[in-house]
């Protein structure tokens, strides 16, 4: 194995350390990292890089962010929540996010998957059929 | 004009009531035209992704937290950060007629100038090939219009026959030959108002070859009328290998709209020793291990799922057929190299020019024993297996005795007429490049041979009297071709004809 891949490996270990019950919990990803401080492996920065990778990404799968412009009634939030949950089949965070660039309407972005129900992604899809 | 308006605004209605789905990724690297993408969780194998500035990408490695894609055409505005969509589709290319007469790049778009192509119709790049039950054997005649391969190695609709040899021997001649055959023959056949005649349409794939080489073999398709008849697509060595790489499969999708659609193409590849290293280059980058001469341990799937694709489909599914001679380079002779040994148990026969032939001025430099077609005589014409049936036999008969012609008057008399009839063949079977010739005259010509009228004419001057005996076959015998060609066997009656004209001949030349 390279060492690159023997960091990602060991990487990967410490963040299905940091799953609880399936879930990231906040106390376990505390709990190692005051062990790798404690002990340190050889590559301690290398091994925080990747580690945060993980917990990235899990935190974008359990994270629905919501980009509107104006006003957002917590209603529709509470509703885009339930929807998501229902599609992904997990609990989710909702971040909110104002954004004036989309003009009017909605952006949802779970993961690397994007709702966009914006009027700026209306007129760009517009623009480029016109073009 | 004011349904024009409805329309727009309909489409405006539409679009704000859609929410747009779309699965997306970020660039983490990117380099040599390859990017690794984080996200794309939904991507599909081959799948089309799209970049900013309208920028194209084909997704190939898919790993466990990344994307390997490869980028197609340029990247230079691209950067880590920048954000990747899926599209959902299978790369596609623009197919159909009205891409015939035209010179396209790796992905279908017209590099000629000559505006836009006129098709509707797209097709994937990669498909799975015709099965079995759909498949019917060769047995066609796709004629090359060079004398020693449609007597000797004859190919077949559907076939797959690998033009083989070094540098410089002749191999895009034999077929570029061909492609301007299929024209004359489509012109010929076009005009006499045959219900059913079928023409062969042409598929020309330049892959990793010097513009000027493109342009070049594009002037002789224009200036024999042939480019009409054809597509080319080119993806020339200035090209990123991403495109090299794909190019033949493009070209193998528009060759497979002709063969679905109840017609015969033929598809050239030239050639596939640089589309391995294009794929080599590409896997180096993509940081696939690599086996044998460094390529990846896929690269015989490479060409057999190309390969593959050319096929003659049964009546069930539109009778039609898409011929291959894909081209491979060897390096001083040598066929076990790793390329050419996949290559060569993928295809149906392999056509291999030899060097010394070719530097003796034997051109085309076809080797009689290591060329051969597994299809073999099922797609010759029933003349030129009257003519012909035993001349491969007497050819490497004299291949084998050659060394011993110095021993001039010595040699018993059938070895010696051995000799004479095999050194009058290989002359016979000289052919200057760009000129194909119609498998009537062919025909006439080794009916001559047959027939012991060129057995007392200098050697020298074979070469003068083949040509003596078609030019007077095709100025003053025109309606006996045409029996030929229409018989397409030599009865009684088109014998005692034959006699008569080259008596007459004859007596012209001496
Ligand atoms: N039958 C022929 N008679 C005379 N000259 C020929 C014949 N066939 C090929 N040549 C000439 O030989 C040269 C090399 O031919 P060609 O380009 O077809 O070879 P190639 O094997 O494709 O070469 P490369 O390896 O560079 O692709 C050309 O100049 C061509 O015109
Ligand atoms: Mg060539």
């Amino acid at each position: 194995m390279t060492q690159a891949k023997q960091i990602k490996e060991f990487a990967k270990q410490l963040f299905r350390m940091s799953l609880e019950d399936g879930e990231l919990s906040p106390e376990r990803v505390d709990g190692v990292l005051k062990a790798l401080e404690k002990n340190p492996p050889r590559h301690l920065l290398a091994t925080l890089k990747a580690y945060l990778k993980f917990v990235e990404r899990e935190v974008a799968k359990s994270t629905a962010v919501i980009s509107h412009a104006g006003q957002l009634a917590p209603e529709i939030v509470a509703n885009i929540k339930s929807q998501m949950e229902g599609k992904y089949g997990r609990k989710l965070d909702t971040v909110e996010r104002d954004d004036p660039d989309l003009i009017a309407g909605l952006r949802v972005v779970v993961d690397c998957d994007v709702y966009d129900a914006s009027i700026q992604s209306a007129l760009s899809t517009l623009e480029s059929s016109l073009n | 004009m004011s349904s024009v308006i409805e329309q727009i605004e309909q489409q405006i209605a539409n679009l704000q009531n859609k929410t747009v789905a779309t699965n997306t990724g970020k660039i983490l690297t990117i380099g040599d035209g390859v990017a690794k993408i984080d996200g794309l969780s939904q991507v599909m194998y081959n799948e089309m992704v799209e970049f900013p500035g309208e920028t194209i990408g084909i997704a190939l490695n898919l790993e466990e937290d990344e994307v390997g894609v490869v980028v197609l055409g340029e990247a230079s505005h691209l950067k880590e950060g920048d954000e990747v969509k899926c599209t959902g589709r299978l790369l596609s290319v623009p197919v159909g007629k009205g891409l015939l007469g035209r010179v396209v790049d790796a992905l279908g778009r017209p590099v000629d100038g000559k505006g836009a192509i006129d098709s509707s119709e797209t097709y994937p790049v990669e498909k799975i090939a015709p099965g079995i039950i759909e498949r019917k054997s060769v047995d066609q005649p796709l004629m090359t219009g060079i004398q020693s391969i449609d007597s000797m190695i004859p190919i077949g609709r559907g076939q797959r026959e690998l033009i083989i040899g070094d540098r410089g021997t002749g191999k895009t001649t034999i077929a570029i030959d061909t492609i301007i055959n299929q024209a004359n023959i489509n012109k010929v056949g076009l005009a006499s108002g045959d219900p059913d005649f079928r023409p062969v349409y042409s598929i020309y794939v330049a892959v990793g070859q010097k513009n000027s080489n493109v342009a070049r073999t594009l002037g002789i398709l224009e200036e024999k009328g042939a480019l009409e008849y054809t597509i080319v697509v080119s993806a020339p060595a200035a090209d990123s290998a991403a495109n090299q790489y794909l190019a033949p499969y493009t070209g193998a999708a528009m060759g497979e709209w002709f063969m679905s659609n109840g017609m015969d193409a033929l598809i050239v590849y030239d050639d596939l020793s640089k589309h391995a290293a294009a794929y080599r280059q590409m896997s180096l980058v993509l940081k696939r291990p690599s086996g044998r001469e460094a390529y990846p341990g896929d690269v015989f799937y490479l060409h057999s799922r190309l390969l593959e694709r050319s096929a003659r489909v049964n009546e069930n599914n539109g009778n039609g057929s898409l011929t291959a001679l894909p081209i491979i380079e060897t390096l001083a002779g040598d066929l076990s190299a790793y390329i050419p040994t996949n290559v060569i148990s993928i295809t149906d026969g392999q056509i291999f020019l030899e060097t010394d032939l070719f530097n003796q001025g034997i051109r085309p430099a076809v080797s009689v024993g290591l060329s051969v077609s597994r299809v073999g005589s099922a797609a010759q014409i029933k003349a030129t297996k009257q003519v012909a049936g035993k001349i491969k036999l007497e050819l490497a008969q004299f291949r084998e005795l050659a060394a011993f012609a110095q021993f001039g008057s010595d040699l018993d008399a059938k070895t010696k007429a051995q000799l004479d009839r095999g050194s009058r063949i290989v002359e016979l079977f000289k052919q200057p490049a760009f000129n194909p010739i119609p498998i009537e005259q062919q025909v006439a010509v080794l009916w001559a041979m047959q027939n012991n009228y060129f057995d007392d004419i200098d050697v020298s001057k074979i070469v003068e009297a083949s040509n003596s005996l078609r030019e007077f076959f095709s100025s003053r015998k025109e309606g006996l071709l045409t029996s030929i060609r229409e018989k397409a066997k030599i009865d009684d009656d088109l014998a005692t004809e034959l006699k008569t004209a080259v008596d007459e001949w004859k007596t012209s030349f001496n």
